[in-house]
């Protein structure tokens, strides 16, 4: 059996404000965008490549939430080869809530995105007893290098047991 | 055809509902989400979830489904969105549950080429509980015409 890098997934307490991370990349097809398109944002400039060519966009164009699926779609990877202990459901990874979610640029089909977060703050509040609340700050950033989209999301990450009350 | 000028502050829209059965909750946490509790019901029992329940952001996604079927049933000449100001996930949707929208115009702001309708948009589930809420400015279309704004 060959020897495995384990990480413990960590406590609320130890995690630190300030940490950053490159964590993964992926290049928008055209055929998913207009999946998704259809399914969840059926507006031609999200369906239609020939449409969309009439609309303020100028062509086809993924959807804010698509690009926002991507950010989760890449987070759990990242998180999956730093932290093993994150598949066991519980340590980590309910989100509460975001604010500041911005689209700023277009992504079209071959863009090709790379995302990033900073934990820039960690709430006083306690959740239940047993949760912390982590903010951090993720972006996404074009081939270009020009940032296309940006939010801020409070996660809840648990405390150690000899701190709860 | 509804432009920005045509949509007063204070109006309100109902959309849904949509069910969410289990394979729709497998088939996009396998696709975006793929953590344990919403992929598999002895994990997610385990869970701070108590049961298999939906990704927060294949909420969002069927949110936007309810968004975009209002402003196309309408005729509202929708240009996107620049982003959400906040959003909450307030309760887990389990499979099988219904979810309806109630979607509220609470401002609108005029730019040079377009305005923004300012939307309060909160998710129900069939017990009348709010699973999601959520602010975000929705831009429309000036009408070409002119006319009052």
């Amino acid at each position: 059996m060959s020897e495995q890098l384990v990480f413990r997934s960590r406590w609320f307490e130890d995690i630190p404000v300030g940490e950053f991370h490159v964590f993964g990349s992926h290049t928008f097809g055209e055929k998913e965008i207009i999946d998704f398109g259809k399914r969840y944002a059926p507006q031609p400039y999200h369906t239609d490549p020939e449409a969309a060519l009439d609309t303020r966009y100028r062509g086809l164009v993924a959807s804010g939430w698509h690009i926002s699926a991507i950010w989760m779609k890449l987070m759990v990877s990242y998180m999956e080869r730093f932290a093993t202990g994150v598949r066991d459901g519980r340590r980590n990874g309910a989100g509460v809530g975001f604010q500041n979610m911005k689209w700023i640029k277009p992504v079209r089909p071959g863009h090709t995105l790379t995302y990033t977060y900073e934990i820039i703050e960690k709430l006083d509040k306690v959740v239940r007893g047993q949760w912390g609340i982590i903010r951090s700050r993720n972006e996404a950033y074009n081939q270009y290098g020009e940032l296309v989209f940006t939010f801020e999301i409070d996660i809840l990450a648990e405390l150690n047991p000899e701190n709860r009350s | 055809m509804q432009y920005w000028q045509d949509i007063p502050q204070g109006q309100s829209y109902r959309a849904g509902p949509i069910v969410l059965h289990k394979k729709d909750i497998l088939e996009f946490a396998a696709q975006f989400d793929p953590q344990p509790f919403h992929l598999s019901s002895e994990a997610a029992d385990e869970s701070i979830f108590g049961g298999l329940c939906a990704s927060g952001w294949q909420v969002c996604a069927l949110m936007m489904r309810l968004l975009a079927d209002t402003l196309n049933d309408n005729d509202i000449q929708a240009l996107g969105s620049p982003g959400v100001e906040q959003l909450r996930w307030l309760k887990p949707v389990y499979a099988d549950d219904e979810l309806s929208a109630d979607i509220k115009v609470s401002g609108k702001t005029e730019h040079a080429e377009y305005g923004d309708l300012l939307c309060e948009i909160s998710v129900f589930n069939q017990d009348k509980k709010c699973v999601m809420s959520l602010s975000s400015p929705i831009m429309v279309a000036f009408n070409p015409a002119g006319g009052q704004q």
